[in-house]
């Protein structure tokens, strides 16, 4: 008696807790008001600073200490010299597994110098986080879909670039050693803070035959007219001293090969060099990638030139007079789709059938992309070993590539020529920053060079990377193109079940299934690539009511074909392959599963289960009754 | 780094403890016995390598370079007198470095200062014949050290790379549980039944040995041999037969009830199709294993290291069987390769390998002026068009795997493709073991099938001189599952894909080792020679600054104190290549990761002025003394000049660094 109590109680608690583990959290602090907070004060973080490695891990432990119930945070693996490559894993855990959930893949700053994409994923990782409890739009988006982020990917160069004085070009490649000039010597010549002012400018001599002059308010150097009297300049060029006595400056700086160009896809060995997934930072990042075939689509920031650069399918070739017919129709259709929506995008590339939908999924993307992002260029990215072209062409994953921010152009282009003049600059630096980044040249005594001058842009966040100021106003609309994307991974359901009785006791059952985001089910790259799970209904019926047109389980192959064939092969009537049929779900698709079916008997109920890996699952049941 | 201590001090150091060594070393020859008369397998290796690294600490060094899926260390032993030689970075003292201090470059090591050759076993776990070949070219160097001129100077003067095992897990299965496997392994489960490699082959009958299992099966596709029963024959599957049909497997149950036997192996992927020279289809889709180039953890280790040793000139990855060797390329036709490396493939290093195994030179490879001549002679025939464009049919023996009849690639992802295109190395693949070769006095039946005849002659081979001892007679045993049949055949680690062991492995280990001897005589050498010195100039005791223009110099005296006397002085030195190839393949020094010899010109003077010349100058590759037939070679020799203004009495030096073909210094005094 005792002990059949106690298995009852197992019984009750396993029941209780399955139950608890599939409910959902409420939304305590759900707050609609667009005027309110929306839980960025329960973690605050200044968004006006670029932050060095341990400042920004910092972050992430304190993110995850605060939000334990939808944040992970682990190690992918180290760097070169050895720092760890922290991922934050963002999913609600009470809502299942994060490998079990569609999932998006960010990361940020493979190139050193590009750290804006540190503070942009970390900005869309808080953002998840504080607007959890908040926010519907982002407590769905936490609750079904797993989000990766791996704020910084290139890790030894990110910190070197915030923490020390950089040019707007190093530290980019990872830390393998690299002989740039030649000479026998790895990274030997790297650039140095000469003036020790924290930033690294350029250098000048005075020069009788030079080209320069000081300014008349002597801020910066400017072309000296003809005849100039006075003491005449040649730019040097960054700082720096000549370490190995070559009589060169800063000719062989750190940093081996390109890591975006390291990735397998379309690899050659003289951009990727030594070899396809040498640098430890891009090859954590792939093994994780192929160890979670959850991942659905892969963001990877970038600094500059605001681009959304999206991966494409392989385009079919064409003669020269095709593609300039192509690109004249795609101009024109995008001419007119333009008078309806501005951000409307097009693009002149054929593909073959197989990968139509995946064209076009893209570029309705791109077109949301564009609309989120405002002043970003949608382009199809390259392939030559970049790690978004391996994301899309070896793991079947949609692929994205934003190159964040670009130069200050927009902002201070007052006569609106599409370029900065001197004067333009110079008032932006003056008034957008409050005479930030801008170095009044000064002598200097170099120990190679004698006296030397020294000033201008304090170039590294002026140029590559925008002034702190502005980081936010960038990340902010950023994660919203992300968490968009994640809005339109899949979502199936069975939208209708249609009965109509035809002779005797059989009935015809069309069974509606629909995907109503715009991503497919699978993409038309994992299709080829042999990667897809496909999506399936199932038919589970009382005793009573039998599939018809079947042999055994299964409808016979032969016949299904021939049927199909004479429906047009319509993918909206698609007769189903029997107890179980498989399919792919494009993008806002909706598909009619045709089931023949005998009842025996007045009454009987039938169930059908829509299962998708990507898409989640649906089910409904169905009574037939005899008049 | 130098600039810990000075550089004449290590020097003379080095010269004193070098002297010491060469007197110790002659005094003894083999210090680490080997024998031949079973394979070593995995762990005997290791053993041995660390036996060896013990015993001659000062010509060796014993690298991990990285670990096998089950986590088994990847070895290279170093071979090269550590205690002669130099490298650039010892030369040159950087200054005013940054603040950062960024640790990211290693000192070099002194035989990264000596051209390399590489020399590697048992990339396919079950072809082990190479990893013997390994340990005896180890041995003959080690103890050929001090007692043997040649071995002596190559020793001192090459870095040999010997990686015996570039396939532990797959060697280890194979030889020391005797269960054969030619991938690498991996964790896996093939049958998705969420155990993990659980269902390998199992030593049924518990006589110690996993063999064969034979049983009768009309839809088997093996015959008994007529004239041995001990053989199985293979036929095709179309083949009619009056005689009862066998099915082979290996000793084996299944281990884990699902109906299947032998589905969830730890084998995993094979190595040699991981390589990223070729991998890809032109559809792009994989083409080769692996989920990209270089997915395994062996294939990648040995990446990292040529990647970090760039100064290998010569590899060679033994494989089994067939007694014959494969120079580039298998993934792309003849003209992708350089015609003047092929000339040093086919015409030096062909020549001598045929010669080696006794086989006959064609006779264009003799004579390769003649080069057209044979090239009319082909242009009529049959040959095909890659052959007709050479002069020559490739040989039996010395032979490229991309099928040149048919105009076909032979696969994806080969490692001596990949070194060869993306490396600039002289990399060949020999598939070691022709029993009509290496088991000397072998009689083979001429008639009839040539591979069963081979087969019976081996067999009776080793009745005769092994007793018998290799090959376990089949006995009846009853299977579980399969019911009656026998088991028996070659005992593990014995196949016949392998050179049997005792005197017929050391006669392949004494013709492989002969060939790669050759090989290292081959490597570049450079030599400073001719330096002369004259004083144009000296100052009178304050700083000063010299210019040339137009010929004239001019002086500009400064003003402050003087830090001394200096001089202006002009250095002239000749740079030669004394070794038989050159210091780069023909497309070598352009490709990534290499680059052109440098000489630099270091004064220790850090205030010294170039007036003429640079401190650092880069002089293409320098060719090598032999003459290569049919092809035009840049010169072996370089001048140099330089004219430097420098304190008076300092010291100055000329150090050659050559990537692929060594590094050297020259220290001058000048009068």
């Amino acid at each position: 008696m005792n002990k059949l109590y106690k298995y009852y109680r197992i019984a009750l608690l396993i029941i209780f807790s399955f139950t608890f583990y599939h409910t959902v959290p409420a939304q305590d602090k759900l707050q609609l008001s667009a005027g309110g907070d929306h839980g960025e004060l329960d973690f605050r973080i200044n968004w006006k600073k670029y932050y060095t490695y341990e400042e920004w891990t910092g972050i992430m432990k304190d993110l995850q200490e605060a939000y334990p119930g939808i944040c992970d945070i682990s190690s992918i693996g180290k760097s070169m010299m050895g720092r760890d490559q922290l991922l934050l894993t963002i999913s609600n855990k009470s809502t299942g597994k994060h490998s079990d959930k569609t999932a998006m893949w960010v990361d940020g700053a493979i190139h050193g110098n590009e750290v804006n994409g540190i503070t942009c994923s970390l900005y869309l990782a808080w953002y998840l986080l504080t607007r959890y409890d908040y926010d519907p739009y982002v407590h769905e988006l936490v609750d079904k879909y797993t989000f990766y982020i791996l704020p910084g990917l290139n890790v030894d160069a990110n910190n070197s670039y915030v923490e020390y004085p950089n040019t707007p070009h190093n530290p980019r490649e990872t830390y393998r050693p690299e002989d740039n000039d030649g000479d026998g010597l790895y990274d030997e010549d790297l650039t140095e803070d000469v003036d020790g002012d924290g930033e690294l400018s350029y250098m000048y001599r005075e020069d009788p035959e030079g080209s320069l002059r000081l300014s008349a308010d002597r801020r910066r150097f400017v072309d000296a007219e003809e005849g100039f009297e006075g003491p005449r300049f040649t730019r040097i060029g960054s700082e720096g001293y000549d370490n190995d006595g070559d009589g060169r400056i800063n000719e062989d700086d750190i940093g081996g090969p390109d890591p975006n160009r390291n990735y397998p896809y379309g690899w050659t060995l003289n951009a990727g060099n030594p070899y396809p997934m040498s640098e430890s930072e891009t090859r954590n990042v792939f093994e994780f990638q192929l160890n979670h075939p959850n991942i659905f689509a892969s963001f990877h920031y970038h600094n500059t030139g605001r681009l959304i650069m999206f991966q494409a399918p392989p385009p079919v070739s064409m003669s020269s007079d095709q593609r300039q017919r192509l690109s004249e129709r795609t101009e024109e259709r995008l001419e007119e789709m333009r008078k309806e929506n501005k951000y409307a995008q097009l693009f002149a590339r054929r593909v073959s059938d197989e990968y139509q939908h995946d064209m076009d999924v893209q570029e309705a993307i791109v077109t949301e992309g564009a609309y989120i992002l405002k002043n970003y260029r949608p382009v199809i990215g390259g392939l030559t070993g970049q790690a978004h072209a391996a994301t899309y062409y070896m793991l079947g994953a949609y692929s994205y590539l934003i190159e964040l921010w670009g130069s200050p152009t927009d902002l201070a282009d007052t006569n609106n020529d599409g370029r900065l003049s001197d004067e333009e600059y110079m008032k932006w630096i003056d008034l957008d920053l409050a005479g930030e980044g801008w170095k009044n040249p000064h002598k200097v005594n170099h120990p190679d060079l004698g006296e030397i001058w020294i000033g201008g842009s304090a170039k590294k966040h002026m140029q590559r990377t925008p002034p702190s100021r502005y980081v936010e106003m960038e990340a902010e609309k950023n994660a919203r193109f992300v968490m968009y994307c994640a809005s339109q991974f899949p979502k199936v359901s069975i939208d209708d079940i249609k009965v109509e009785a035809l002779t005797g006791d059989i009935y015809r059952v069309d069974v509606v299934v629909e995907n109503e985001s715009e991503y497919p089910t699978s993409s038309d790259r994992s299709v080829q690539l042999d990667r897809d799970t496909p999506d399936q209904l199932k038919i589970k019926s009382s005793g009573n009511i039998t599939l018809v047109e079947t042999s055994g389980k299964e409808i016979d192959e032969g016949r299904r074909r021939w049927y199909n064939r004479s429906q047009g092969n319509n993918p909206e009537k698609q007769l189903s392959s029997g107890e179980l049929t498989r399919f792919r779900l494009k993008g806002k698709e909706k598909r009619i599963i045709r089931y023949f079916v005998a009842m025996d008997g007045k009454k009987g109920n039938a169930e059908f289960i829509l299962e998708s890996k990507t898409g989640g699952s649906d089910r409904e049941s169905i009574v037939i009754r005899k008049d | 780094m130098p600039g810990k201590s000075t550089l004449k001090i290590i020097n003379a150091v080095s010269g004193l403890i070098c002297i010491m060594l060469i007197s110790t070393v002659t005094s003894e020859a083999q210090k680490v016995p080997i024998s031949f008369d079973n394979y070593h397998g995995y762990t005997a290796t290791v053993s041995y390598l660390k036996k060896v690294n013990n015993a001659y600490p000062g010509i060796t060094e014993l690298m991990q370079i990285g670990e096998s899926t089950m986590q088994r260390p990847l070895y290279v032993l170093v071979i090269s007198n550590m205690n002669k030689g130099t490298t650039l970075d010892r030369h040159i003292r950087l200054r005013n470095k940054r603040k950062e201090n960024i640790q990211n470059v290693p000192e070099m090591k002194i035989h990264q200062g000596k051209p390399g050759h590489f020399i590697s076993g048992s990339t396919h776990g079950n072809e082990y014949t190479g990893t013997e070949v390994c340990l005896y070219i180890i041995d003959k160097l080690v103890s050929g050290y001090g007692n043997n001129a040649e071995i002596t100077g190559l020793i001192d003067s090459v870095a040999f790379y010997i990686c015996p095992v570039i396939n532990p897990d797959g060697l280890y299965n194979s030889v020391d549980r005797g269960i054969a496997q030619r991938s690498n392994s991996m964790l896996k489960d093939d049958d998705e039944d969420g155990k993990i490699n659980e269902d390998g082959p199992d030593d049924i009958n518990g006589d110690g040995f996993i063999t064969r299992f034979r049983y009768k099966d009309d839809k088997g596709r093996y015959i008994i041999d007529d004239i041995d029963p001990r053989l199985m024959v293979r036929i095709g599957r179309n083949d009619t037969t009056d005689k009862q049909r066998y099915s082979v497997i290996y000793e084996d149950i299944d281990n884990d009830g699902d109906g299947k036997r032998g589905e969830d192996r730890e084998s995993g992927i094979d190595l040699n199709r991981n390589y990223p020279e070729g991998w890809w289809k032109d559809n792009g889709f994989a083409g080769g294993s692996g989920d990209y180039p270089l997915s395994a953890p062996e294939t990648h280790a040995i990446a990292e290291f040529f990647t970090n040793y760039r100064n290998i000139l010569m590899a060679q990855f033994y494989h089994t069987s067939g007694g014959f060797t494969f120079r580039p390329m298998g993934t792309a036709p003849h003209p992708s390769l350089d015609q003047k490396d092929v000339a040093v493939y086919d015409f030096i290093m062909g020549k001598k390998y045929l010669e080696i195994i006794g086989e006959d030179v064609p006779e264009s490879w003799k004579n390769p002026g003649n080069i057209d001549k044979y090239k009319k002679e082909l242009a009529p025939g049959d040959a095909d068009k890659y052959s007709k464009a050479r002069g020559y049919i490739l040989p039996r023996g010395w032979r490229v795997s991309y099928n040149e009849k048919s105009d076909k690639r032979y696969s994806y992802g080969m490692a001596t493709d990949w070194l060869y295109a993306q490396y600039g190395i002289y990399s060949i693949t020999t598939e070691l073991w022709n029993p009509e070769a290496d088991i000397p006095g072998i009689k083979i039946d001429e008639n009839g099938n040539h591979r069963l005849s081979t087969m019976r002659a081996v067999l009776k081979y080793q009745d005769d001189t092994y007793d018998g001892e290799l090959f376990i007679d089949w006995q009846p045993f009853k299977h579980p599952e399969l019911g009656e049949g026998e088991i028996g055949g070659w005992k593990p680690p014995v196949t016949r894909n392998n050179a049997l062991p005792g005197n017929v492995l050391e006669n392949v280990c004494e013709k492989h080792w002969k060939f790669e001897l050759f090989r290292a005589g081959l490597l570049p050498s450079i030599r400073i020679s001719d330096i002369k010195t004259s004083i144009i100039y000296t100052g009178n005791g304050n700083e000063a600054s010299a210019e040339k223009n137009k010929g004239e110099f001019i002086i500009k005296e400064g003003k402050g104190k003087g830090k001394g006397k200096y001089n202006i002085i002009a250095i002239e030195a000749r740079v030669e290549n004394t070794g038989a190839l050159a210091t780069n393949l023909a497309k070598g020094e352009d490709l990534p990761g290499n680059r052109q010899d440098v000489v630099w010109l270091i004064p220790e003077d850090k205030d010294a002025k170039f007036i003429e010349g640079k401190p650092a100058t880069s002089i293409g590759s320098l060719a090598g003394r032999q003459k290569i037939p049919g092809v035009k070679t840049k010169p072996s020799m370089k001048k140099l000049k330089w004219i430097i203004a420098t304190e008076k009495n300092s010291p100055v030096r000329i150090v050659v660094s050559s990537l692929k073909g060594g590094t050297v210094v020259k220290e001058i005094t000048i009068k």
